[in-house]
């Protein structure tokens, strides 16, 4: 089972690789987060989980992120 | 407002009704550059056929028209729908763009260029640009996006001669990038460049309408295109967006503001809840105590029903010659319960008036500062338990001010299904100020324990009737999904603004309502309709162990809920009887205005439902208690 963003710890940076949900993924995409990797700002327990692109803060509520697969960057890469 | 849509068309053709649209993502100085270039005439409405509100006014020879912020044109949402139809008959658009933004802001922009419309960009923010290390090329943007670039401070009015003077620049590239995807829509089709870009990214209304060799392509599958394209149109987009933010822009450095780090308190729950319990609070206080009570109290009882209200009667009495057949009508104009020109006056200017600018100060004040998201974001976890995301918590709050106000809240909570289940939990549990100002007084007889059953029964009913409801509903709440704006210290001069505009645009809608309905009730009443439903409700009474008094209690609670409440303070009750009537015209139905405004936000179905099942909640739970009480006589 891959990891969802959902399991991702305040203050790591993950890229977004699957989004379910066609049109979250159309609007994820619109707002450049599925670009290279985003940095979770905040995750609170069993809630939303914030993410951060090149200063845009969005929040995802905690459905969302069970099901947006992820994936940690290999060694060094981050933004 | 026609002129180009279908024909295609550039921007020399501007003539003296050409309309203007203001496009930008949400918060990015909108309403601010829209206040700069309207001249005379502002005029809010909402967009034909939606409960999204619109500005225009005029701006030299051009309609200027503000739009919904959104991301990008497309049709995820009701405001997104707004403003691709109104981008799609747009003679021009000027760009709103953060400068501090670029990354997220230019796929917009590229979007509205390859859709053909001529374009001036406003690049706002250049202060916070500026502030916060993001050094903008203008010049190269400006050859970049091959339209004009114009920076501003929409706040300190920077930027907006020369904005003005060059709209009429406003233009689009000959041909983008996009015109490569073109080739997968058929041959035959006939469409403007803005309807093939929205075609190419799978457009469902365009699609249906397309015009493909003469022949509508109804009835079929609505899109013309591989449902995939989408993504790789957009996917493109942002590459181009990437490339461009790459070369225009450099961030010197990045350094946590203080508004970052406010952001983090805020949204951490171990102290972001104690800020959060602070803002309500405060917000109560203004609204609840200092506008609910008080000052409505002054208006109401001191100004109006001193003054106005006498007069009114004295001077109707006077004018209207002595005759039986027209004592009807002067019943109608001046009786107590709800007279067109004295309670309902009393009511609209004494009440709603003042409530409706206190709340609308406040939804101002949260939304600017940028606490309004945040909130969302701190509550979304426990809404979710009743179908709902963190969005729903502003019709919540706004319920316990007023809640016909809280109904035209719930546009702003997401899709249909939660919009259902908000204005159901408003009309059920929440009570309005006006109604707990004088539960208040009541319940500090009974003591400090009866106020906390009352507040408990009511967070169980709410909970379970969400539950419920969260159950019963078809289909699945949407999660959230929103976007952290900055905070910022609000600006009063942009929040008076909207505060003005919207008030405007509640009462012009409401008070003919209200009008009406203020009517039809006391016509009811004169033909004894009211005296009926009281002696019907006599069965009622007894099950929650009340007397019979209660039942006209009940009947002014049909028309406004303080009423009821006040009308209590005047029985011989025992401390539970007190008790169950205060939950019972809690839970009853809500005030006939609110009534009136749930009919019109949703449909008629669901409004009955929801009236009919305040009655059987108020009084299940009423029987319950005086079950549990022992009151049954
Ligand atoms: N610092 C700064 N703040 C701005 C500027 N333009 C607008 N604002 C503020 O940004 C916030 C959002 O502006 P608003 O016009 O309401 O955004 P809209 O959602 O796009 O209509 C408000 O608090 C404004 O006062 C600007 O140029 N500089």
């Amino acid at each position: 089972m891959s990891e969802v963003l959902a399991d991702v710890g305040s203050g790591e940076s993950v890229q977004l690789v699957d989004v379910p949900d066609e049109n979250t993924r159309a609007r994820l995409l619109r707002l450049g987060f599925l670009d290279g990797s985003v940095e979770c700002r905040h995750h609170i327990r069993k809630g939303p989980v914030i993410v951060r692109h090149n200063g845009t803060e969005l929040a995802l509520g905690a459905a969302l992120a069970e099901e947006i697969e992820i994936e940690r960057p290999t060694a060094e890469a981050s933004d | 407002m026609d002129g180009c849509h279908d024909a295609g068309c550039d921007a020399s053709e501007i003539d003296a009704d050409s309309t203007l649209a203001l496009v930008g993502c949400p918060n990015v100085g909108k309403s601010v550059v829209f206040g700069e270039l309207a001249e005379q005439y502002v005029d809010v409405s909402n967009y034909p056929g939606t409960t999204v509100d619109t500005t225009l006014a005029e701006f030299g020879d051009y309609q200027l028209t503000d739009t919904p912020g959104v991301y990008g044109i497309s049709a995820f949402d009701e405001e997104e729908r707004v403003t691709r139809e109104i981008v799609l008959e747009a003679d021009a658009v000027v760009n709103v763009v953060d400068a501090t933004h670029l990354d997220r802001d230019l796929f917009l922009t590229l979007q509205l260029l390859d859709m053909g419309i001529p374009t001036v960009v406003a690049l706002n923010m250049m202060d916070e640009a500026e502030a916060g290390g993001i050094d903008v090329d203008v010049e190269a943007l400006e050859e970049a996006l091959g339209v004009p670039v114009v920076p501003t401070v929409a706040i300190d009015g920077e930027g907006f001669d020369e904005l003005r003077e060059r709209v009429p620049e406003a233009t689009a590239p000959e041909s983008t990038d996009i015109e490569a995807y073109y080739e997968e829509l058929p041959d035959e089709l006939e469409a403007s460049r803005r309807e093939k870009t929205l075609l190419v990214e799978g457009d469902e209304d365009l699609a249906r309408e397309a015009d493909v060799g003469g022949v509508m392509a109804d009835g079929g599958s609505p899109a013309l295109v591989d449902p995939g394209l989408r993504e790789e149109v957009y996917g493109q987009r942002r590459s181009r967006v990437q490339s461009i933010v790459d070369s225009v822009q450099n961030v010197t450095r990045t350094d946590e503001s203080i508004g970052d780090r406010l952001s983090d308190l805020m949204i951490n729950p171990l102290t972001g809840t104690p800020i959060a319990l602070a803002v309500l609070g405060l917000i109560y206080y203004f609204i609840g105590d200092l506008v609910a009570q008080r000052l409505v109290d002054k208006l109401e009882g001191e100004i109006l029903a001193a003054h106005y209200i006498p007069a009114v009667e004295s001077f109707v009495g006077g004018l209207l010659p002595e005759a039986g057949w027209i004592e009807p009508i002067e019943f109608l104009l001046i009786n107590d319960n709800l007279g067109l020109l004295t309670v309902t006056v009393q009511y609209i200017v004494g009440t709603l008036l003042p409530l409706v600018i206190a709340f609308y100060l406040a939804i101002g004040v949260l939304e600017d500062s940028g606490v309004l998201p945040r909130l969302a974001v701190l509550t979304d976890r426990g809404l979710n338990r009743i179908g709902l995301n963190g969005r729903a918590v502003v019709p919540m709050i706004v319920g316990v001010g007023c809640v016909t106000m809280a109904v035209i809240t719930t546009r702003m909570v997401g899709s249909k299904r939660e919009r259902t289940i908000s204005t159901a939990l408003l009309g059920l549990g929440i009570p309005c100020s006006a109604q707990l100002g004088v539960i208040m007084g009541l319940m500090a007889g009974l003591g400090l324990i009866y106020w906390f059953g009352y507040l408990g029964i009511l967070l169980v009913v709410l909970g379970v009737a969400g539950v419920f409801l969260d159950r019963t509903l078809p289909g699945e709440s949407e999660a959230l999904v929103t976007e952290l704006p900055r905070m910022r210290i609000p600006r009063p001069g942009n929040i008076l603004r909207k505060t003005y505009n919207r008030a405007k645009m509640f009462l012009r809608e409401a008070i003919p309502l209200f009008a009406v309905t203020a009517l039809a009730i006391s016509a009811l009443d004169y033909v004894g309709g009211l005296a009926a439903i009281q002696d019907g409700l006599r069965p009622l009474t007894s099950l929650v162990g009340m007397p019979t008094d209660f039942g006209q209690i009940l009947v002014l609670g049909l028309i406004r809920r303080d009423f009821a409440a006040a009308g209590m303070t005047d029985m011989a009750l025992s401390s539970a009887q007190v008790f169950i009537g205060l939950v019972v015209i809690t839970l009853f139905v809500p005030c006939i205005l609110a009534m009136v405004m749930i009919l019109k936000e949703r449909d008629a179905k669901s409004a009955i439902l929801m009236w009919l099942g305040s009655w059987v909640v108020a009084f299940g739970v009423g029987g319950l208690l005086a079950a549990a009480f022992g009151v049954i006589a």
